[in-house]
């Protein structure tokens, strides 16, 4: 947030928090939660009424140039006149992005960010009843209307108990500012790169001289197989933390605010570590692509470091662990940084930056779902942003395909020998 | 006045401060010590209710069910702080809300037919007991009321409704 919005939050009275308590599924203990109403609303996702209801249509006479379009509501009559930044987040209000996320889109669509113009427009759409609000996940509200069914009361508390098993501190920016200070950036300089550069030569030579010994150093490996895949497991959860607490450090580099720093389930059964650096879509262009790379290049650095140890080494189990592991950074390195995923990793964002699409991925199965068909249909070509949307589902759908086929490959071969 | 510790705790109980103390050591007989782990739950809203309670150690957190598990937290109650007194003298001899340790706790009891005799044999106590209740009741009502106003603002922020321009 600027020092210019900070002011004008700062004039208005303070946000109201309200404070709950939540039961154990076996209702023996219990926990109490603050939610600031703040949080609550960045977290409600706003739904337009259905398509049939509504139509749009942009108003011939343009006043200072300001292109303007009338939003009416079918069922009632009502009408009202709408901006093209409006228009937009007219389109974002779909029910499944919530208000942080349309703020984000809106943020990275335009280049700038207008703190009020959310608001003023939730409050007109909700005047002409355009809009339903949406608390929760559809997936939770359609558990909670099941209860009665012992699967959906079991996936219930079975969400919930993941969802437990977060972890999360709230004031983790003064730590990664004090990281940051006496340390950490130096990441962030010209020299950091050089390092970088340095390893990725030096850890390269030392990759090839091991290839040429593979055998022996898996054979390290194999003869303690138990011990070795623990040791590179615990390795690697510690390099996650590192990918993320370098993400972190970015965000303090760039004076933005580190919100979060946890542990969770990531959507129900990704166990990961991870920080909140949403503060640095505030930043620029240059700080958010900087931001997504930096943690990447930490598994690259690891990984020809590794290497470099690996080539040091008599064979055994820490040659071939360190082989192993670095292995595993390089896969972490080209995973994060591959944009066709679905998932929204590093790569996706710098793709994002670069396409000037901000939810793409949302956009391109909505594309799909709904548009192509018609386009096909109607034999028009596709515009800029739809051919963008259409080449990113292609891709990401053949590389979910490779993927799949490349394990059950990898299985059958495996089940083989 | 005496050094005996069970005075010195009644005498920290705002409903038992104006109380002489020959009153307090005949009625300490009368209270039962009742220890609750952290998470346990002491009486749910909707409980019959047969007594008084007053905390000695930790912290009691007093809910009020919303939805499913979830409750609205009404208050936390700290050592010396007594409840459980609105079943005894309400309209409505059932808990109206939920009241569960925060902490491992320690409470003394009293139960209605102790306080009974207390009222009964020791009007004049009786009278500066209900004097300071009265206190603490309208403190509670305000308490509540501020609580509304706080959680009709939160919902209102929650869901960016402008009422105002409506």
């Amino acid at each position: 947030m600027s020092e210019g919005g900070d002011k004008v939050v700062d004039s208005r009275p303070k946000r109201t928090r309200i404070e709950l308590l939540v039961r154990e599924q076996d209702g023996k203990g219990f926990e109490t939660r603050e939610i600031a109403s703040g949080v609550a609303y960045l977290h409600s996702r706003p739904q337009r009424i259905p398509d049939a209801d509504w139509e749009m249509a942009r108003l011939p006479y343009a006043p200072a140039g300001i292109v303007t379009y009338a939003l009416k509501n079918r069922r009632t009559e009502q009408i009202i006149q709408i901006t093209e930044t409006e228009k937009f987040l007219w389109h974002q209000m779909d029910g499944r992005a919530s208000l942080q996320e349309i703020a984000t889109s809106y943020l990275l669509h335009y280049g700038s960010f207008d703190f009020e113009i959310i608001p003023t427009l939730l409050v007109k759409l909700l005047r002409a009843d355009l809009l339903t609000m949406r608390p929760v996940s559809r997936l939770r509200a359609v558990l909670a209307r099941n209860r009665r069914n012992p699967a959906a009361r079991a996936m219930e508390g079975t969400l919930h108990a993941l969802e437990r098993l977060t972890v999360t501190s709230r004031r983790s920016h003064q730590f990664f500012e004090r990281v940051y200070r006496y340390g950490g950036f130096v990441l962030f300089t010209p020299w950091a790169l050089i390092a970088l550069a340095i390893m990725v030569v030096v850890g390269g030579r030392s990759a090839i001289a091991i290839w040429h010994d593979l055998s022996e150093v898996t054979h390290g490996l194999a003869r303690h197989p138990v011990v070795a895949i623990l040791l590179v497991k615990i390795v690697f959860w510690l390099t996650v933390v590192n990918h993320q607490i370098i993400h972190a450090l970015a965000c303090v580099h760039y004076r933005r605010r580190v919100r979060e720093f946890g542990f969770t389930i990531l959507h129900g059964f990704i166990p990961t570590f991870y920080a909140d650096v949403t503060d640095i879509f505030m930043a620029t262009r240059r700080a958010r692509i900087v931001n997504a790379v930096a943690g990447p290049l930490f598994h690259l650095f690891l990984g020809f470091f590794c290497f470099w140890l690996a080539a040091h080494l008599e064979p055994g189990l820490i040659q071939g662990f360190l082989a192993a592991s670095a292995l595993l950074q390089l896969q972490s390195f080209l995973i994060s940084l591959y944009p066709f995923w679905f998932l929204e990793m590093d790569g996706y964002h710098i793709l994002v930056e670069m396409v000037g699409v901000p939810t793409l991925n949302h956009d391109s199965v909505r594309f799909v779902r709904e548009s192509l068909w018609r386009r096909i249909r109607s034999a028009t070509w596709p515009t800029r942003q739809e051919a963008i949307c259409l080449a990113y589902f292609t891709l990401s759908v053949a590389s979910v395909a490779g993927f799949v086929l490349l394990n059950v490959w990898l299985l059958t071969r495996a089940g083989k020998s | 006045m005496s050094n005996r510790p069970e005075l010195g705790f009644l005498r920290r109980v705002v409903l038992f401060k104006d109380v002489e103390d020959h009153v307090l050591l005949a009625l300490w007989p009368s209270f039962r010590e009742r220890r609750l782990r952290k998470g346990d739950v002491l009486f749910r809203a909707g409980d019959p209710g047969e007594e008084l309670y007053l905390i000695k150690d930790g912290s009691i957190v007093v809910s009020k069910p919303v939805t499913g598990r979830v409750e609205q937290v009404l208050s936390r109650l700290g050592a010396g702080e007594a409840f459980g007194e609105m079943s005894l003298f309400g309209d409505e001899r059932r808990r109206s809300a939920t009241c569960q340790a925060e902490t491992d706790a320690a409470l003394y009891s009293l139960d209605r037919d102790s306080l009974s005799r207390f009222i009964t044999g020791s009007p004049v106590a009786a009278a500066k007991f209900f004097q300071q209740m009265a206190q603490v009741a309208f403190k509670r009502l305000r308490d509540s009321s501020d609580l509304v106003a706080e959680v009709t603002r939160w919902g209102l922020e929650a869901t960016g409704l402008d009422i105002e321009h409506k």
